[in-house]
């Protein structure tokens, strides 16, 4: 007898599950602007660092940040811009780089870092660094932002 | 107890104990290396049997073995072994030494039964060795013993050195492992100072040295490794160098092996307690589940049925 | 070495903390279920971001929340062949005795060493922050534990190798 029925997952034919999309609200722009977007900010991030405005070049890449499918590519320069940021951060200026920035900065901050730790190695990151922010912003933003970045859909 | 003793503590113990109190026996034991032994009175009372299988005894006997227990043991050394068997002794419990003294040395030198049997090649080896010193050139046979299914001796002489290789197989991931520490570690002890006159000892995995690397049947796989020992005739200058050196380097592989065993059990031991410590640190997590007598208003103890 | 161990804890620490918000939840797929929503995978609404965190490419930590249980797994450092063998002794060791140890999974999570069930159940009938230390101190303990073992070895094989060598010279 065939018993590959058994293996159907009649759960998709199901109108009440739930999709992966229906989760969060789908980014309104169109991926390839989300993309000319991050690197229009990687530009703006730069000329911020030039005049060692941290604070600034922060805001810049966590406003508005890629999220969702389909923009792998803008995701992965946000996070090089924001990890170029990171890494040239003097260690004594974080707590306040920290306290300058909004709570929905302070969140989306909290993601990259995870995203940057998730990530297997090499090129910028640098894993001290990241455990260093990350104790920093929770000290300053506590356990609800470690929360919402578990709660959140919206991966960056 | 560090180092391994040569001789067969059961031989030991039971030989004393008939020569004090002769009675009927038959034990089949075993030592290292798979030999088996059986030790019986098939006449009588005062009359032992001593029977000894070792697997290489055809090759011990091509490197002389009969010959140097017959130097040992004299008569005693039977022409026809027990069937199964590859040698036996006759001990006649009426004719032994007087003096105690004597007598317990007579009991070590039939203890010593497997080690003189492979002796025989060492004794080999050392004697060519003198005979090419003066040649001071050329090698001698290279003689092997398969005293295991997948190990074995090699012994070579040459004219200024006996080199003696110990092939070695680990079963288990874990031996191989802890015997490459406890290898490293034997061929970098000879640095200290204090130790600089042993033998030089080399290790190599997988690849066998020179001297053997010219017989067929060597494996070559990952678990495989040659250890060898570059004896100097310091090492066998004179005879009772020579033969403590015989009774020490035959034991080997079952010193190295039974360290590894020994490492692996003190492993164990200590994951046990770090275990416990943990348990301990877990059981800290668990809320005090109240326990205590229930008592009824009136005075009686409830019961939870 | 301390002070990149103390943030890499310290994070997963606060982590920790934060993943163990657990309530009961009884499945929705299945009437009379009530599973771990982390280890079933079924319902995709009741499971979180699952958060990495790393002190280098060797140790790192996955923590994976969900609505009614986490999942953390660890991978031990294993700098090399003695290391690895005798992580994989003792983390088998501790396994073997998931029974005693009520959070700790039978197998760990593919890519990793050991790893962690915590439910609702256990949240409720232990205390939180208790949890969390043990994991701590789990993670303390191990990699000392694992080094101290290797050069115990070490000084045995150097003993047993030098005591073997001396006695060629008597």
């Amino acid at each position: 007898m065939d018993t590959a029925f058994r293996k159907i997952d009649i759960d998709v034919y199901d109108e009440d599950v739930l999709q992966e999309e229906e989760l969060f609200d789908a980014d309104p722009r169109e991926p390839a602007q989300v993309l000319s977007d991050a690197k229009q900010r990687q530009v703006a991030v730069r000329s911020a660092l030039a005049k060692s405005d941290v604070l600034g070049a922060l805001n810049i890449v966590l406003e508005n940040a890629p999220y969702g499918p389909n923009v792998e590519e803008a995701k992965t320069v946000n996070l090089s811009t924001l990890l170029n940021i990171l890494n040239t951060t003097k260690s004594a200026d974080i707590p306040n780089v920290i306290k300058g920035l909004s709570q929905d900065g302070q969140d989306t901050l909290m993601k990259y870092l995870y995203k940057g730790m998730a990530l297997p190695g090499g090129g910028d990151i640098n894993w001290s660094i990241l455990l260093g922010w990350h104790e920093k912003l929770t000290e300053v933003a506590g356990t609800g932002c470690i929360v919402r970045t578990m709660t959140d859909r919206r991966t960056v | 107890m560090i180092l391994l003793e040569p001789h067969n503590v059961i031989i030991q113990t039971t030989l004393s104990e008939k020569i004090t109190k002769p009675a009927s026996v038959d034990v089949q034991f075993v030592d290292y290396d798979g030999v088996r032994f059986h030790l019986s009175t098939p006449e009588r009372k005062s009359v032992l049997l001593l029977s000894m299988h070792i697997r290489c005894w055809d090759e011990l006997v091509q490197y002389g073995a009969i010959d140097v227990l017959r130097r040992e043991y004299g008569a005693l050394l039977q022409p026809q072994p027990e069937p199964e068997y590859s040698v036996s002794l006759e001990i006649d419990l009426e004719q032994l030494p007087a003096s105690p003294e004597d007598r317990d040395a007579f009991v070590m030198s039939i203890a010593l039964f497997k080690r003189n049997a492979l002796a025989a090649p060492f004794e080999h080896a050392f004697a060519s060795q003198k005979g090419l010193e003066s040649a001071a050139t050329g090698s001698g046979e290279l003689m092997q013993i398969h005293y295991r299914d997948e190990e074995a001796i090699y012994i070579q002489a040459s004219h200024d050195r006996v080199t003696v290789i110990f092939s070695t197989v680990f079963r288990d991931e874990t031996d191989r492992i802890y015997g490459k520490v406890f290898l490293q570690e034997f061929v970098d002890a000879r640095r200290q100072p204090s130790i600089q006159n042993a033998p030089q000892v080399l290790y190599s995995n997988r690849d066998p040295p020179l001297e053997i690397r010219h017989l067929p049947d060597l494996r070559n796989t990952e678990d495989t490794g040659y250890v060898t020992f570059v004896l100097f005739p310091r090492h066998f200058g004179n005879a009772t160098v020579a033969s403590g050196t015989i009774s020490h380097i035959q034991l080997f592989r079952d010193y190295l092996h039974y360290h590894i065993k020994c490492s692996k059990a003190y492993m164990h031991s200590r994951m046990r307690h770090r275990v416990a410590e943990f348990q301990k640190v877990l059981n800290r997590a668990k809320t005090e589940v109240a326990t205590g007598e229930k008592k009824t208003v009136s005075g009686r103890t409830l019961v939870t049925r | 070495m301390s002070n990149v161990l103390r943030p890499y804890l310290a994070a997963v620490r606060s982590t920790l903390t934060a993943a163990l918000t657990l309530e009961n939840f009884s499945s929705q797929v299945v009437e009379r279920h009530n599973k771990p929503e982390v280890e079933v995978g079924g319902s995709k609404e009741v499971l979180l971001t699952p958060l990495t965190i790393s002190r280098n490419e060797n140790e790192r930590v996955l923590i994976e929340p969900s609505v009614n249980s986490i999942r953390l797994s660890i991978k031990i450092k294993q700098a090399d062949e003695i290391e690895r063998i005798l992580c994989h002794k003792f983390t088998r060791f501790m396994m073997q005795r998931a029974e005693n140890f009520i959070v700790l999974r039978r197998k760990p999570v593919q890519g990793y060493d050991i790893s962690f069930l915590i439910t609702n159940t256990h949240s409720e009938t232990m205390l939180k922050h208790k949890i969390v230390d043990f994991i701590i101190q789990f993670m303390e303990d191990v990699d000392r534990e694992i080094s101290e073992m290797k050069l115990s070895l070490n000084a045995r094989a150097r003993i047993v190798a030098e005591s073997y060598l001396t006695a060629f010279n008597s």
